[in-house]
């Protein structure tokens, strides 16, 4: 019979990804891929700071009609990243907040959502 | 055992103007240290570091200073203590810079590692200096302070170079 082994590793993905929605309740100019990306940076940077700013953050895909993105992060940034969406509060002197739909260290998982999953 | 544990950050403030000497305060120290952390650490550095953020002890003369903060957060206040660059006091602005020279967990620590520096520094004046009586001046002190304790209470053991 063969041996069974099990094998466990923790914080072995070097990236995460995050799923998140901008919720701009006024309808006003929505923000393209660009400005989307400074306004996470900036949130970073109100946060963190300098050291917060230069965390390598990538926009992966965003669309503008529905505003919602997916982010890659290095890991050790998650806290940081997570923590700048959930304190941001203007876009431009407009409210604005940022909601996290999924978040997991492999991209193929948030393909799939059981959240909306329609039965 | 729980209690708070502190972490006692020794700098000095060098700067090319003669006159920032004068500029060196408390307050106006502080305000740019927390001024640097904000820069670069954000909101929550300065949050982190300012819980017992104090200046514990300033030398104008020989620019000492020494700055207490939660031994949590000394890592955050260390790194952005390259970022000070002005020191501002009376609508008046010096370039500077501040260099670390020793982190302790006690103001004793802090005290008995100054005083070994100061002496250091003392030998390396005496080697620089360019004349006769700034060298008798450094000799003075550096015999002051290297007696030991036959005579007790004149060889009190901090420095007195007081000009240099």
């Amino acid at each position: 019979a063969a041996a069974f082994e099990r094998r466990v590793l923790r914080r072995a993905a070097e990236h995460h990804y995050l799923r998140v929605r901008l919720e701009l309740p006024d309808g006003g100019a929505r923000p393209n891929a660009a400005q989307f990306k400074q306004l996470v940076v900036t949130a970073l940077r109100e946060l963190h700071g300098e050291v917060g700013a230069s965390l390598p953050v990538d926009v992966l895909t965003y669309e503008e009609k529905t505003l919602s993105a997916i982010l890659r992060v290095i890991s050790s940034g998650l806290v940081k990243l997570w923590s700048a969406l959930t304190l941001l509060g203007f876009y431009q002197n407009r409210r604005c907040a940022f909601r996290v739909l999924q978040t997991s260290p492999f991209l193929l998982a948030l393909s799939g959502n059981s959240r909306e999953l329609v039965l | 055992m729980v209690r708070f544990k502190n972490r006692y950050v020794l700098c000095e403030v060098v700067s090319e103007d003669p006159r920032c000497r004068q500029c060196i305060e408390d307050r106006a120290l502080g305000l740019a240290v927390r001024d640097a952390i904000t820069r670069v650490h954000g909101d929550y550095g300065l949050a982190c570091c300012s819980i017992s953020f104090t200046v514990k002890y300033l030398n104008a003369y020989t620019g000492t200073v020494l700055l207490r903060c939660r031994k949590d957060s000394y890592r955050l206040l260390c790194s952005a203590l390259p970022f000070v660059r002005h020191l501002e006091s009376r609508a008046q602005r010096y370039p500077c810079f501040l260099n670390t020279l020793h982190v302790g967990g006690t103001i004793r620590t802090c005290q008995k590692f100054l005083i070994q520096y100061n002496r250091t520094q003392l030998l390396r004046l005496l080697q620089t200096c360019t004349n006769e009586e700034e060298k008798q001046c450094i000799q003075t002190s550096l015999l002051s302070c290297s007696l030991t304790e036959e005579q007790s209470q004149s060889g009190d053991e901090e420095e007195d170079d007081g000009t240099e």
